[in-house]
């Protein structure tokens, strides 16, 4: 079906349920995968794989519905994501685990809220620095010294 | 008199020192994130778990329980005063609050929403109080056999009030069933689908997941719309309602709350049904229902009662089936789980203080809200100025500790960020999550009670439709599909999650 044939974003292929159901489908692989040296044993006696496989099935079953549907009546289309906000703040949380039991949580948590921030068209540059500085310092206090959770505070 | 000992032990329980601070703290938390847009209930008890680990089970689900109705709480007041509804069940209460705002009733309006509140909320409690104990004697003589026919029931109508397609919502909770039997199999006790990670062997971390799909993918969605300006100019005069205002607003309580208790009992009841449900009625009832978007009080009244009402009796199928009706009472669930306490119809006689302290904290919670929330309502208003620049980089890092919080392990926050990506994903395709996280919460239960029931049927599956109450649980099943798929409700029902969106 050519997207020029129907005006509309109703029109295109590419279109939620398709990525849904493939979704699915790629879930399903990922499961048969990775319990395929398992043990499935019987109904009376289920093994380890019994019951993954099973739902993974299930995921096949909505995963073909999906796809199927997808092309016979196409639904809405998927709007590009927002590149910016996902990349930033996968940025971000990937900084801070990175950094966090190596130079402590004052710095990884500084850090990601900057690079977070950033994802931001509003975030203004002063405003966030102090407040990022603030509230790592504040987080330190409360969940470290407060809540004494097991992680630095410093690099040192 | 059993249940009024029951009662008083209840309140022995919550009206301890260090309970009534956890509730309050709870209920503060709870509002505050009510009237916060963008960050709900589910992050923030999500977020707070891993503190509960060293409290009392009864004070950590006294805390845990007190964001819950305190964010329905605040949910209105921004609705009222903003026309912002904080929370989805607080869309209703727009309609007619946010007008008598304008008509310069925003104290009345105030005052009337916490007052059915709390009124909905005194005899909430007393439903949960009654019903308990008859229900989980009943759920004690259950056998494997029953408990998975309960749980695939819990699993199908917590589906209903999903937003979106109900097939999606079905393979949805068969990713998060598939997601739960991650780890050690406990009969076999080997890894499955671990992919050699060693801090995976434990099962995934449930916050993890939660905050990833509900915390951080909200934050990546959030952020691609622009931020609207928020004018709160009302100024609060009035609060106290007139004798005929009550008046009118009395019987609409009487009904929402009646409305709130019987929806919330029912597995998939929950937040949003019943608001909006009696909204319906009001107008149906009401002489001139022409009144109703133009300030009508009833308006106000029997949505807000309705679903705080609704809010709490969602809590009986979690205390006494340990089946959790909605997202939030996944989570407690979990709050249980991580006190190394196995959900199900045994805590409430062998926790009793727990399930009871439970209970009566809500009617206290409800007081306190009542009487707090009143004075400080300049507070929360200017709450709203925070602007969502600051917000969602503090919640981003929180969402970080918190992951981390759970196990001391960075491992958590990898998988967050996992869950986040395709939570957003989700979000981009319009796939509801709730139903992932109801499925992950259950997953390891429904495949021992599945495997328990076919190692004694000895692999038989017409087990599950010949003892009675199996084949009556698995009835209702088939019965909600069959009308959740029909056409006619099923329009009916875009209807109503259209007017919510």
């Amino acid at each position: 079906m050519s997207p020029k044939q129907e005006a509309g974003p109703k029109t295109s292929p590419a279109n939620e349920d398709l990525f849904f159901g493939l979704f699915l489908l790629g879930m399903a692989i990922l499961v048969f995968a990775s319990t395929r040296k398992l043990l499935i044993g019987t109904s009376s006696n289920m093994g380890a794989g019994y019951f993954p496989q099973a739902i993974a099935w299930g995921m096949i079953f909505f995963g073909v519905f999906f796809v199927a549907k997808s092309q016979v009546r196409p639904s809405e289309k998927v709007y590009a994501p927002y590149w910016r906000g996902l990349f930033l703040i996968i940025l971000a949380v990937a900084v801070f685990s990175l950094l966090l039991m190596k130079a402590g949580l004052v710095l990884a948590a500084f850090l990601a809220m900057l690079i977070a921030s950033a994802a931001s068209k509003e975030t203004r540059p002063v405003e966030i620095v102090v407040y990022s500085a603030l509230m790592s310092a504040a987080s330190a206090l409360l969940f470290v010294r407060a809540l004494s959770m097991p992680m630095p505070i410093f690099p040192w | 008199m059993e249940l009024f000992s029951n009662l008083m032990l209840g309140f022995s329980t919550a009206l301890e020192w260090h309970n009534l601070l956890y509730c309050l703290f709870g209920a503060l938390i709870g509002t505050l994130i009510g009237v916060l847009p963008g960050i709900g209930p589910v992050p923030t008890v999500a977020l707070l778990l891993p503190f509960t680990f060293g409290m009392a089970p009864a004070s950590a689900f006294i805390m845990l329980a007190g964001i819950f109705y305190g964010a329905q709480y605040g949910g209105s007041t921004t609705a009222i005063l903003v026309n912002i509804p904080g929370e989805t069940s607080a869309v209703v209460t727009c309609l007619d609050g946010h007008q008598m705002a304008r008509n310069g009733r925003a104290g009345t309006a105030l005052a009337i929403a916490a007052m059915a509140s709390f009124f909905a909320g005194t005899v909430a409690t007393t439903v949960i109080a009654m019903l308990s104990g008859p229900l989980s004697r009943l759920a004690m003589s259950f056998t494997a056999v029953e408990f998975f026919s309960l749980m695939v029931l819990g699993l199908v109508a917590a589906v209903i009030m999903a937003h979106g397609s109900i097939v999606k919502s079905l393979a949805m909770i068969g990713i998060g069933l598939l997601i739960g039997v991650v780890g050690i199999d406990v009969n076999t006790g080997v890894a499955r689908m671990t992919f050699n990670i060693p801090e995976f062997a434990d099962g995934l971390s449930f916050v993890s997941v939660a905050m990833g799909f509900f915390g951080l993918a909200e934050i990546i969605n959030n952020l691609e719309k622009p931020s609207h300006q928020i004018v709160v100019s009302q100024k609060m005069k009035n609060l106290l309602p007139t004798w005929q205002d009550l008046k009118t607003a009395f019987p609409a309580m009487l009904r929402g709350t009646a409305i709130g208790s019987i929806l919330g009992v029912l597995p998939g009841g929950g937040a949003a049904l019943p608001p909006f449900t009696a909204y319906a009625i009001e107008k149906k009832l009401a002489r001139d229902p022409s009144r109703f978007g133009k300030g009508a009080i009833e308006g106000v009244a029997s949505p807000e009662a309705a679903n705080n009402a609704g809010a709490q009796t969602s809590f009986i199928p979690l205390l006494t089936l340990g089946i959790p009706s909605n997202a939030i009472m996944a989570l407690m669930i979990g709050a249980l789980m991580i006190q190394g306490i196995q959900p199900g119809p045994q805590i409430i006689v062998e926790q009793p203080e727990l399930v009871w302290g439970v209970i009566a904290s809500m009617w206290v919670g409800n007081l306190m809200l009542l009487v707090i929330n009143l004075p400080l309502i300049g507070i929360w208003v200017s709450m709203l100025k925070v602007p969502y620049r600051l917000l969602f980089p503090a919640i981003m890092l929180f969402c970080c500790i918190g992951a981390y919080g759970v196990n001391n392990s960075v491992m958590d926050i990898w998988l967050m960020l996992g869950c986040a990506v395709v939570g957003y994903f989700f979000i981009k395709v319009k796939v509801e999550t709730a139903p992932l996280l109801l499925g992950l919460i259950l997953g390891p239960q429904l495949e021992e009670n599945l495997r328990r029931a076919m190692l004694l049927s000895d692999g038989d599956f017409s087990v599950f439709v010949t003892r009675p109450i199996s084949a009556v649980l698995l009835g209702s099943v088939a019965v909600i599909l069959l009308v959740m798929l029909s056409p006619a409700v099923l329009k009916k029902r875009d209807e109503i999650v259209e007017s919510e969106g």
